[in-house]
């Protein structure tokens, strides 16, 4: 049974500029000791999240909203294992997949075929397993014989297609997406939709961000508000939705910015 | 897709470092198990990069005869030495010294060049380490068919020790694999540091016994050959294709230098695996 489980869950980006990313700086710095003390010797932190407490379980489909910079793509990337808390504790059990950049890890070189086997790879499948998904991406995608040529012959829109059936094509116990994604044309658009759809409906646990709301009221039945790096409400999708309208999250920057002597 | 990913961060302490360390010990045999994927990555690297040309990854075969043949011709005069006594040695040096300073060297860039899987999938890091193993074997297996040819020329038969190369080059790769995941990790936080790796490993070269032979060296320096660690790792895999036996230093220094490198390594990796995505 997935689950997930986010508990105090704080994240802190250090940015780095060209003097606290050098060795030989690094190194003056410790050997100069405290002599000098000025901002750029310390690192600036971003606090992308802040005391993020969240449980999902089956059944489960949260949608995220909130203002730019609210940080609803880093709460996703926590929740797909990407980031790891600096503080807290975040614990996701389940197969995910991160539906945000569906054309990674693939070749241009390589053609339509070896793509998919690439990518099947990728999600840890054997040949044979790749193998079976071959006549559904054959299917769905109607790209035919441009399936034996490298993948720097395709149209842009072939492309999507390509990486749109693969990326579709096994579903994950949690499913995470930023913004609803979309592909090609009109009569391609309908199609994807629906395998979409199908996707999502079939997955355990479903996460999304958007700006669109009528995106989160159709496939979500909880809804999380987020303000700089916190989640300030989350119940019922329409309380979110009129709480998000009635202007009670005030549009901001991103995290707070403090600076502070790191040691990583 | 990951299986599961969990994460943990306990306040600094004994039972935070446990933590650290298990989950440093559940990607390391992530990493092992998703053999497919880094075999997979580490053959599309190079053939995406003699994709386009008409020899294809046999230009890495090539750049190494003409590099040995030049070399090999204008240091034997230099050296006075006869072709046949110093060419095969030469060869041979070069051919292991590629392996080793590119393990080194592409060490640098194992995860800084990962950036783009590591911000999207969960992946074990150290997937990318035996990519960059992967890539260093295959164009070492390249090279290595430069080897037969010079029996022939030279005449050399190399007997039963040749055997003993393959010891010698699991070796080098489980050393290789530690400074992979050491150096991949420090060179993702400090963007400085390729370039000292890089001049550092163009001094080892001239210090290493790869163009000159021990011999040459005045007894007083004996410690340039017999504490270098590059010479014995070196020595590990070219004697028995030299058809000598490696001394029993250069066995005793290459597991020692495994050894002390896991030791230093482990800690490290497990106290910094999370962080080296926020370093990208």
């Amino acid at each position: 049974m997935p689950t997930i489980s986010l508990q105090q869950v704080t994240i802190e980006f250090p940015i780095y500029n060209a003097r606290t990313r050098s060795l030989t700086g690094e190194l003056f710095r410790r050997a100069v000791g405290g002599r000098i003390t000025s901002n750029h010797n310390r690192i600036v932190l971003v606090t992308a999240l802040q005391d993020i407490n969240l449980e999902l379980g089956d059944g489960d489909r949260l949608g995220l909203i909130g203002h730019n910079g609210a940080g609803k793509s880093t709460l996703l990337r926590v929740l797909a294992g990407i980031y790891e808390p600096s503080s807290g504790q975040a614990r996701i059990n389940g197969s995910v997949a991160s539906l945000t950049d569906i054309t990674m890890g693939m070749d241009i070189e390589s053609t339509g075929y070896e793509n998919i086997l690439l990518r099947g790879v990728f999600l840890g499948m054997h040949g044979a397993q790749v193998r079976r998904l071959i006549p559904d991406i054959e299917e769905f995608t109607e790209l035919g014989e441009f399936l034996k040529l490298p993948l720097r012959t395709y149209s842009t829109g072939m492309m999507l297609r390509l990486a749109f059936a693969i990326t579709t094509a096994v579903i994950p116990e949690i499913l995470i997406m930023d913004e609803m994604i979309g592909a090609g044309d009109a009569a391609f658009l309908t199609k994807a939709t629906a395998r979409l759809n199908q996707m999502i409906s079939q997955s355990r646990i479903f996460v999304i961000a958007s700006h669109d709301i009528e995106i989160i009221r159709r496939f979500c039945n909880k809804a999380a508000l987020m303000e700089t790096g916190r989640i300030v409400y989350m119940g019922p999708v329409e309380q979110i939705i009129s709480a998000y309208r009635n202007g009670e999250s005030r549009p901001g920057p991103g995290g707070q910015l403090t600076t502070a002597a790191m040691d990583t | 897709m990951s299986s599961v990913a969990e994460v943990t961060n306990a306040p600094p302490g004994p039972k935070r470092m446990r933590e650290e360390l298990a989950l440093a010990r559940r990607d390391l045999q992530r990493g092992l198990g998703d053999w497919r994927t880094w075999l997979l990555l580490g053959w599309n690297d190079i053939r995406q990069r003699y994709q386009r040309s008409r020899v294809g990854q046999f230009w890495i075969t090539v750049s190494m005869l003409v590099n040995i043949a030049a070399l090999g011709v204008i240091y034997s005069y230099l050296f006075r030495m006869s072709m046949a006594d110093y060419l095969p040695s030469l060869a041979m040096g070069i051919i292991v010294w590629a392996l080793i300073a590119g393990m080194v060297t592409e060490a640098c860039s194992v995860f800084t060049s990962a950036e783009h899987y590591l911000r999207q999938v969960p992946m074990a890091k150290s997937i990318f380490v035996h990519r960059m193993l992967v890539r260093g074997l295959i164009t070492f297996a390249h090279n290595i068919a430069i080897v037969p040819l010079l029996y022939l020329v030279f005449g050399i038969r190399p007997g039963w020790r040749i055997a003993l190369a393959p010891i010698g080059l699991a070796i080098v790769t489980v050393n290789g694999f530690w400074i992979g995941l050491l150096v991949g990790s420090l060179c993702a936080r400090f963007r400085d540091l390729p370039q000292i790796v890089a001049s550092f490993m163009q001094i080892a070269f001239f210090v290493t016994p790869v163009m000159w032979k021990p011999g040459q060296l005045p007894p007083t320096m004996w410690w340039v050959v017999d504490l270098n660690p590059f010479a014995s790792l070196l020595a590990l895999i070219r004697e028995p294709l030299l058809g000598g036996v490696p001394g029993r230093s250069a066995y005793v220094i290459g597991f020692a230098v495994m050894a002390i490198g896991f030791i230093v390594t482990i800690p490290f990796f497990a106290r910094f695996r999370g962080r080296i995505i926020y370093w990208l």
